[in-house]
């Protein structure tokens, strides 16, 4: 099991068209939703939400981590989305998140392996150069390659 | 310093791991030890340990969700947000740097807690009753074994049969071994009911949980010939446990806080236990006895095959306890007055319940914890010198379930005996007896101990639970 079994390269967008958090929620969920992950867009877009309103998941670093468990949600999934020009998410330093994770994961999850692979795309996301790495990469397959190191 | 932390979000996918991964490589780059346990859907993960606790300087609680902070009393935590644990782990640690982190509980007295309670209340989320049970057993039962194992020897050597039963002459090195032995079987009870009550109300309940022990096992407490035996014991423990524990939850000014452990309430429970037993509960056992043997009395003329029914069922039901000794003295009196039959099925009847479940341990492993198969063993040697007391380890373990299957195969024992005219001229019991040439029809006396035992096995192993594999 590997991060590239969560993420595909259809589910990779390098330039984020949106210009607000919820245009680029509203993208990338229709990402998810186009790869066939989810039951319900919808339903699984209110859990986004729903987590958002706990606090919200711009953590800083220029990073964005959207996440809604869901039981509108077939399988775990992870899409990745680059915005250079950085988005306000609310972030609690201020600063606008650049890379977004958007990560769907069913209520009653598969196993417990997927979750230990978001655990470790966590973990290396607080890595200085993985992240600038991610955010200076060109190409998908570049990004997948980052992703193989996870 | 070596740090802690637990992290944990209302998810737990994404925002525990980072807090984990920021405040891990800060406390590195500050030269500080941390160890973090992520609370997040997967699980605990890198769960924190006792010793880890102990040793730790401080605590971080980087938590957006509830996290359980009573292990920690006594020790420096600090509480933040998760996001400050991604934020700025290095602001978190710098202030344990800087002493400034409170000692979490010290204006908490309410929570006193030491790590062990709170580990212990963990693994003890079974049915609470019978895991004070349990503790009060695990206890007695080494005090069973080296007092059994000690009186069987020196009577099994040491021993002469007389009219008042297998006596050891005095002076004799065996007398002092029967004297060690029999002391250790004094503790017995009290220790049963002392860890009973210890389980129940920790450390202030072993004090009046051994004292009732003591009383409930010595009749003269409450003007009876004989002792409550263990169920008496386990009578006390129970009573002394919850008392205590009932005392320990009355609010008390501050000033007396100190001294309620050592002194109020120890002191107040043993009275209250002690005064239960002397003036309520002693004045039915010893009625009952009375009852019991008179009883006994008007039941010579009855047929024989009903009176050792009914002797076997009372030898075997509470083992050593006061309807043992009612059963036991009928049988030793009606050897004065030439009648050596009823002994003779008493004697079968002794010996039957240790050594029944001493086979039982042997034919089937899984329903026994492996303290009970080595009790097992000691239970056999005790069956051979008529000590019914090795039963006890196992009937106190699981009453409703033993108690029975050993009263059955009592009772079947007891009727071959009787039946097939075993005698026994001296009030003891056991094929020790035999040994010492006391019984009349020695191949009858030892094939009904021997169906009695198989009974015994047979009835306890079928209606006796598989152990739980987390014993």
């Amino acid at each position: 099991m590997n991060l590239t079994e969560l993420v595909t390269t259809n589910l990779i967008q390098l330039q984020l068209e949106g210009k607000t958090k919820d245009e680029i929620m509203e993208e990338m969920a229709e990402m998810i939703d186009r790869s066939g992950a989810l039951h319900d867009k919808e339903k699984y877009k209110q859990s986004l939400y729903k987590r958002e309103m706990e606090g919200s998941t711009g953590i800083g670093f220029g990073i964005a981590i959207p996440h809604g468990k869901s039981d509108a949600v077939k399988k775990t999934c992870v899409a990745f989305g680059v915005k250079k020009s950085g988005v306000d998410w609310d972030s609690l330093d201020g600063e606008k998140a650049q890379l977004i994770f958007m990560i769907a994961v069913p209520e009653k999850h598969a196993g417990d392996e997927h979750l230990k692979i978001l655990q470790l795309l966590s973990r290396k996301l607080m890595d200085d150069e993985f992240r600038e790495h991610l955010l200076h990469a060109t190409t998908k397959e570049e990004v997948m390659q980052l992703f193989d190191q996870v | 310093m070596k740090l802690l932390a637990i992290t944990s979000c209302p998810n737990g996918i994404a925002h525990t791991y980072m807090a984990a991964e920021k405040l891990a490589k800060a406390a590195e780059k500050m030269g500080h030890e941390m160890k973090v346990e992520t609370q997040g859907s997967i699980g605990v993960e890198n769960e924190l340990t006792v010793e880890d606790i102990q040793t730790a300087d401080g605590i971080i609680i980087a938590a957006d969700k509830q996290v359980d902070k009573s292990r920690f009393y006594g020790k420096r935590v600090l509480e933040a947000s998760v996001t400050d644990g991604i934020r700025k782990p290095e602001e978190l640690i710098a202030k344990f740097e800087r002493n400034e982190v409170p000692i979490y509980g010290k204006s908490e007295p309410d929570k006193l807690k030491t790590i062990e309670e709170v580990k212990e209340e963990r693994t003890q989320k079974q049915n609470p009753i019978y895991r004070n049970l349990m503790n009060g057993v695990s206890y007695m039962i080494p005090f069973v074994v080296i007092g059994g194992l000690l009186i069987a020897l020196s009577l099994a050597i040491g021993g002469e049969p007389t009219e008042k039963g297998l006596v050891i002459p005095k002076g004799s090195v065996w007398n002092h071994i029967l004297n060690v032995g029999t002391a250790s079987f004094t503790f017995m009870v009290p220790i049963l009911a002392g860890f009973i009550a210890m389980s129940i109300a920790d450390r202030p309940g072993l004090a009046p949980g051994m004292i009732g022990g003591y009383i409930a096992a010595n009749g003269s407490f409450y003007g009876s010939e004989a002792g409550a035996g263990f169920i008496g014991g386990i009578i006390a423990g129970f009573l002394a446990g919850y008392i205590a524990k009932w005392i320990k939850s009355i609010r008390v000014p501050k000033v007396i806080q100190p001294i309620m452990p050592i002194l109020v309430i120890p002191l107040c429970s043993s009275i209250l236990v002690a005064a239960i037993f002397i003036f309520i509960l002693g004045q039915p056992i010893a009625g009952m006895m009375e009852g019991l043997t008179s009883w006994l009395n008007s039941m010579q003329g009855a047929s024989k095959i009903v009176l050792a029914i009914i002797l076997g069922a009372m030898i075997s039901f509470d083992m050593g306890g006061p309807v043992n000794k009612v059963a036991f003295l009928f049988g030793s009196a009606m050897i004065a007055e030439g009648n050596a039959h009823i002994m003779g099925a008493i004697a079968a009847a002794i010996c039957i319940p240790p050594l029944g479940l001493g086979l039982a341990t042997l034919l089937n492993k899984t329903k026994f914890t492996a303290e009970e198969r080595e009790a097992g063993k000691a239970a056999l040697a005790m069956g051979l010198v008529g000590i019914t007391e090795g039963a006890i380890p196992f009937a106190a373990r699981d009453p409703l379930r033993v108690i029975p299957s050993i009263m059955i195969g009592s009772m079947v024992g007891a009727v071959i005996a009787m039946l097939s005219g075993v005698t026994d001229h001296v009030p003891h019991g056991g094929p020790i007896v035999a040994v010492f040439q006391a019984v009349d029809n020695v191949p009858m006396f030892f094939v009904s101990i021997i169906i009695g035992m198989i009974v015994t096995a047979l009835v306890v192993n079928v209606i006796k639970k598989p152990v739980e594999s987390a014993e």
